[in-house]
């Protein structure tokens, strides 16, 4: 048993945090302020290879295993949770299903654009009706010749506002039971029919785009179903497998920028005479936040390595987005608490890293969910 | 023809820490390739492929240097292969050893139009080693170097002094170390990291270069902080131009500002 990350995951550590401090860090706040999505980092972020990891060497991508991946959202979360977002849906939720379960075809035509960052990628899962409940969605495709027409409403899509590429989730049989009836497709943005809203006003990552997206008598060739005809549901499932590892390395990293604030900040304050973290109640917090990061990563990198390993891992990438989204929260939270005031303000990052952090308990399923999936694993 | 880069595998000096007896103290540091040299490296890179050279990195240090993940560092920046001269102790010499050392890794092999270096190393930062480094292969050196291209029949190269801007042809073989402006440094790429592993590294000892061990004692830094303390003073700014004068005297009182210089 080794716990030791590969000399290819410690250098991409190091590259992705030296591009996250030189180039995500100094517009974080910014955008944040501003809820605007970072678009003049996206070649920079193509450039360096943050686009295509979850996408094979022969398509475009770099294949840099799982683990990598992850450890890329970590470091880019811990600048800036809404960068790592964007890496996210665009990797696991958008590039990742076309891998899987995309024809030759479907490969060559959307993996190099989406893997060398000429595209982005989406996901369309969430309705306004069906959110938990996914399988309940509403959204159509009907059969008309040779060509599917989609129609539709998706609400909370991350990356709405500038993708290209979308993964679009629709019931194709309304009579089949309601997980059965459901097919995947894939849809460019340019095609007639598609229109996407205005983004939300967020409480946190405010520079992902996150906008609803619907489908009116939208015309797909048949060409560009994914997988097979019904099988969507189950490519919606086994993607957000993949995706909750990453949602828990954004959620560990928005807890570790947070924690090094505050460690930084604790060693310079000075109140009673000598730095706060003299004081037996800020080391304390600090243990706690040390010991939970710890935890966290453990639990993050093992289901990445289970999944780069293909074994086995969806309970193990439930139980880690389960463990590390509530200590994002607490660790947040706490790094506040070690700040006083000034953490509260927007003189530090942590009021960011705690807004940011709430919404990694939420999507690609909430704690709840996960604690549905976890029981149902442990009570077979 | 080769583009060779001397490059060392290095503590962060941002990480390392200073006692109160003014020792530095490196052993919480991580090594990494040293910020300057990730310029030469990235410098080299863009003149290998603008005149079809390869470009080899020469590295002499401790056993660390030669650690796969240390290797394939210096590889994923850009190097197409690596020479590496790793034994015990050899990071603890001088730079004029360091330079002999370098000299006889860069004599290994065929055809060097060029050695390019960092302004310094991050850790001893003594500046010497590019200089030395030519003395010992009899070549032509220039450091603070901040533009360099190939003009089709030799190097040209720009530096600032601190009276204006000089140029320079070389047409020789030369060792050129680069200011840390010569390139805004970047991240090495996903692929690149993944490539790196395939690339050839060769590992020399000392004696397939036919020298001894320098016995050279060892450098150890010591350091006195000298920054910035507050002083505490609070300037009612109602008035913006008493306001200014009264910056300006604190400024000059506290010896920060100094007659003659731009107020
Ligand atoms: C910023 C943001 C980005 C998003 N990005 C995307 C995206 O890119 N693509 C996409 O398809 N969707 C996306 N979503 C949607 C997200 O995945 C859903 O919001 C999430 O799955 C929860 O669904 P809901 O909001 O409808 O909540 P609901 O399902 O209405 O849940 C409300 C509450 O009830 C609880 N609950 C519901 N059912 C159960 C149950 N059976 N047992 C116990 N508790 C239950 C939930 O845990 C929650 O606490 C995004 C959402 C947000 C806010």
């Amino acid at each position: 048993m080794s716990f030791e990350l590969t000399d290819e995951q410690l250098i991409t550590r190091d590259a992705v945090r030296q591009f996250a401090d030189s180039t995500v860090a100094p517009i974080a706040a910014e955008i944040d302020r501003d809820h605007r999505a970072p678009l003049e980092n996206l070649p920079a972020m193509a450039e360096l290879g943050l686009l295509g990891m979850t996408v094979p060497e022969e398509l475009g991508g770099s294949g840099s295993g799982t683990v990598s991946y992850v450890i890329a959202v970590e470091e880019l979360a811990r600048r800036c949770a809404s960068h790592a977002v964007i890496v996210e849906a665009h990797s696991s939720l958008c590039c990742w299903p076309i891998v899987a379960f995309g024809n030759p075809e479907q490969h060559q035509a959307y993996l190099p654009d989406l893997a060398g960052g000429a595209k982005i990628g989406a996901f369309c899962l969430t309705e306004p009706g069906a959110g938990t409940d996914a399988a309940s969605l509403t959204s159509s495709a009907r059969r008309d010749g040779d060509q599917w027409v989609l129609n539709g409403q998706k609400v909370f899509i991350t990356n709405g506002g500038f993708a290209d590429v979308f993964v679009v989730f629709a019931r194709t049989d309304p009579e089949a039971p309601s997980a059965k009836g459901i097919s995947a497709f894939i849809v460019d943005r340019q095609t007639a029919g598609l229109t996407v809203g205005d983004p939300e006003r967020k409480l946190g990552i405010r520079g992902s785009s996150t906008t609803p997206v619907s489908f009116s008598d939208l015309r797909l060739p048949a060409t560009s179903l994914l997988g097979r005809e019904g099988q969507g549901f189950a490519i919606a499932m086994r993607t957000l497998d993949g995706g909750r590892t990453g949602i828990a390395a954004q959620a560990l990293g928005i807890a570790q920028g947070a924690y090094e604030t505050a460690v930084a900040y604790a060693k310079e304050r000075i109140q009673f005479g000598r730095p706060i973290a003299n004081l037996q109640a800020i080391q304390w917090m600090i243990a706690d936040m040390a010991t939970d990061l710890e935890a966290g990563r453990l639990l993050c990198y093992q289901a990445a390595d289970l999944e780069e390993r293909h074994l086995d891992f969806a309970i193990q990438a439930s139980m880690a987005k389960l463990f590390c989204a509530p200590m994002s929260v607490r660790v947040a939270s706490s790094a506040i608490q070690v700040l006083g005031g000034v953490g509260y303000t927007e003189s530090y990052p942590v009021e960011r890293a705690y807004r940011d952090a709430k919404i990694t308990e939420i999507y690609e399923g909430t704690n709840e969910v996960q604690r549905l999936v976890i029981s149902k694993s442990q009570l077979r | 023809m080769t583009i060779a880069v001397a490059y060392k595998w290095a503590p962060e000096a941002q990480e390392a820490s200073v006692d109160a007896a003014g020792r530095v103290d490196f052993s919480r540091a991580k090594d990494k390739i040293s910020d300057y040299d990730a310029v030469a490296i990235q410098v080299g890179r863009r003149l290998a492929d603008a005149t079809g050279q390869a470009l080899v990195g020469v590295t002499v240090s401790g056993p660390q240097a030669g650690q796969p993940v240390a290797t394939k560092a210096a590889l994923a920046r850009g190097l197409d292969s690596v020479l590496v001269l790793a034994e015990e102790g050899l990071d603890r010499i001088g730079p004029s050893a360091t330079a002999s050392l370098l000299a006889g890794l860069v004599r290994q092999l065929d055809d060097v139009s060029l050695v390019l270096a960092g302004d310094s190393s991050t850790d001893v930062g003594a500046r010497m080693t590019a200089t030395l480094l030519a003395g010992r292969l009899g070549w032509a050196c220039l450091t603070d170097v901040e533009q360099l291209d190939w003009s089709g029949s030799d190097w040209s190269i720009t530096r600032t002094q601190t009276w204006g801007v000089e140029t320079f042809k070389v047409t020789g073989p030369a060792v050129l170390a680069l200011s840390p402006t010569a390139a805004a440094v970047k991240a090495p790429g996903m692929k690149d990291i993944l490539a790196a592993g395939k690339k050839p590294v060769r590992p020399v000892a000392l004696t397939d270069l036919g020298l001894e061990r320098p016995d050279q004692g060892e450098t150890r830094a010591t350091a006195r902080l000298t920054g910035p303390s507050r002083q505490g003073v609070v300037i009612d700014v109602s008035d913006p131009d008493a306001a200014a004068a009264v910056l300006v005297a604190a400024l000059r009182q506290s010896g920060l500002l100094v007659e003659g210089s731009q107020e």
